[in-house]
């Protein structure tokens, strides 16, 4: 095919397979094609950071239905499935459960902050206990060292280091989830990822969370922590006792927080927190249960919850006492 | 202008656009994405559920060496012993005695054994006791009342202990002992609110146990000692904080070199 040259024809015959813009010639054939080529070649290479991406889901994973639309069949081959990741990734095969909230048990946290030293050793239990990211770091409990005679978080400090503490003239709070009963986190978000259990524990499933952090901005007590990259655990820290709801490993871009330990609460046993605190300044329990510890201190001692004012209705309990 | 001119141009930018992109990744143009340093390891005594000292009566309970308490090794069975006042009538411990209370110290508690202790002196070349370590004296209380030992301790049977009311006591039963003074604290431990508990909350499913006193109060100085506090936030992973806002040298306690794992 060659461009027509013949200029001194008045009209010459339409060739047989013009178009409106022009013809096919070889020239022109040639330039499209090394510039589509080039155009593609440049998006391609332009998109390559992309080639990073990992953590597809799998089939099964994408396909999975809701935690409270799961039959219990269904949850077992969760189960069976999440274990199996967790054993190809970290070499150990994870005791992992999906427990249910108990019959008559309205959980209920209270802090006693006369005896709080500061000391820190709850937040690295929960650390350890929760099989949370160690780099980046994600801690649920921030413990605020605020001086005497405030309850003004504004006026708090955790990066507090001196050699020892308690030091002289400060009180320390320890602040984590409140497993609020007008949960404005639960409201928020648009998928219904997070919800609040019948014994007052407000969980989340990572399974189903999109990662946009209303949650997390939402939250009155800054609970809530996003997983910005694939969380990291060395494997001989992993902790085997895993629940679906509480503290299996999380992937990369959803949001976690306290759950009151759920894999050990609703065992029966104390939270990582509580066991592990020097003083003994934490206490927790089942308050429909008359004979507990906090209901003990609910009636006798004189509590209050941070920022009552915003009406959350924590279950978490602060006190002073002699 | 025509359209055909104006598709290609911009067919054309947008190929160089692209191409100056993936240029531009392939060399790096623009640096290593930027990865936050790693965290060091916290140190294995934070997540260390020990209570702060060995009490001789869990000593005694757990059968361990009892040997070292032993008051009649130096002291005379049946001769009273002189307590050394000093002005306004404190009691001078002994050395031998402060080495007896050191020694029940859990020093894992709160020291790695990963971590070489530092011992700083002064210009004279004494000792600097570290702030943890300074309750490590006789106070018990504010005042010097109560520093006599036979407050406590039957006069001519030191491993015995007696109440106010005259009831002797074993070592072992030392709570009860410190109940005669401090009632509303043994009545908030009693019913599970004052002081250490672990194991069950659940009544029906284990059983939640209780320390004693001494188990984290020393009897000679009751109050609580001060700890070295685990570590804080990370700077470099502190959300919503700026690394650079507190300056403070002791903000960085660590050393650059994560520690060893035993």
């Amino acid at each position: 095919m060659t461009a027509p040259n013949t200029p001194t024809t008045p009209e010459p015959p339409p060739p047989a397979c013009a178009n409106n813009g022009g013809e096919i010639t070889r020239r022109n054939f040639l330039r499209a094609s090394a510039g589509l080529a080039a155009s593609v070649a440049g998006v391609a290479a332009a998109l390559s950071p992309l080639r990073d991406l990992d953590g597809f889901p799998s089939v099964e994973e994408f396909l999975q239905k809701h935690y409270k639309e799961l039959s219990k069949d269904e949850m077992n081959d969760v189960l069976q499935r999440i274990s199996g990741e967790v054993e190809k990734e970290y070499g150990i095969r994870p005791h992992l459960r999906d427990l249910k909230p108990m019959n008559g048990v309205e959980f209920v946290y209270a802090l006693n902050l006369t005896r709080c030293i500061g000391c820190r050793k709850c937040v690295h239990a929960c650390v350890a206990e929760n099989n949370q990211s160690r780099s980046p770091e994600i801690q649920y409990i921030r413990v605020l060292k605020m001086p005497q005679g405030t309850l003004d978080v504004e006026r708090s400090d955790h990066n507090y280091a001196p050699k020892s503490v308690p030091e002289k003239g400060f009180y320390y709070m320890p602040v984590q989830c409140h497993q609020c009963k007008n949960p404005p986190c639960v409201k928020v978000c648009p998928v219904k990822a997070t919800w609040q259990e019948s014994d007052g524990i407000t969980v989340i499933d990572y399974n189903w969370c999109i990662g946009c952090r209303y949650c997390e901005a939402a939250c009155p007590y800054w609970a809530r922590r996003f997983n910005f990259s694939k969380p990291s655990i060395p494997r001989e820290k992993i902790n085997p006792n895993m629940s679906y709801l509480g503290n299996r490993p999380r992937p990369k871009g959803v949001v976690e927080k306290c759950h009151f330990c759920i894999q050990r609460t609703r065992a029966g046993k104390y939270p990582a927190c509580l066991e592990v605190c020097p003083t003994g300044s934490r206490k927790f329990g089942n308050i429909l249960d008359p004979d507990s510890e906090v209901s003990y201190i609910l009636k006798n001692k004189r509590v209050f919850v941070l920022k009552e004012e915003v009406g959350t209705l924590p279950r978490f309990f602060y006190y002073f006492d002699a | 202008m025509n359209a055909d001119t104006k598709t290609s141009l911009t067919l054309a930018s947008l190929s160089v656009g692209f191409l100056v992109l993936a240029v531009g990744f392939q060399l790096e143009l623009w640096g290593e994405p930027k990865i936050p340093a790693e965290v060091p390891p916290a140190l294995a005594t934070a997540t260390n559920t020990a209570t702060v000292r060995f009490s001789a009566s869990d000593m005694i309970k757990a059968g361990g060496d009892t040997s070292g308490m032993e008051c009649y090794a130096c002291h005379e069975e049946g001769k009273l012993i002189e307590l050394p006042l000093g002005e306004d009538g404190i009691v001078i411990l002994p050395p031998d005695h402060k080495d007896l209370i050191y020694s029940r110290r859990q020093c894992s508690a709160c020291h790695d054994k990963s971590q070489n202790v530092q011992i700083e002196w002064d210009d004279d070349g004494n000792v600097i006791l570290p702030e943890a370590h300074r309750d490590l004296v006789l106070q018990h209380g504010a005042h010097h009342r109560n520093n006599p030992c036979f407050n406590c301790h039957v006069e001519n049977k030191l491993t015995e202990l007696e109440t106010r009311g005259g009831k002797r006591l074993a070592l072992t039963e030392s709570t009860e002992l410190c109940a005669g003074c401090h009632g509303p604290t043994y009545g908030d431990w009693e019913v599970g609110i004052h002081g250490r508990t672990s194991g069950f909350w659940d009544p029906n499913l284990g059983e939640s146990t209780r320390k004693q006193c001494t188990s984290c109060h020393d009897p000679h100085a009751p109050k609580f000692p001060s700890m070295i506090p685990a570590p804080g936030p990370h700077a470099l992973h502190a959300q919503h904080e700026p690394a650079t806002e507190h300056a403070d040298p002791a903000e960085e306690p660590e050393p650059s070199d994560p520690p060893e794992e035993h």
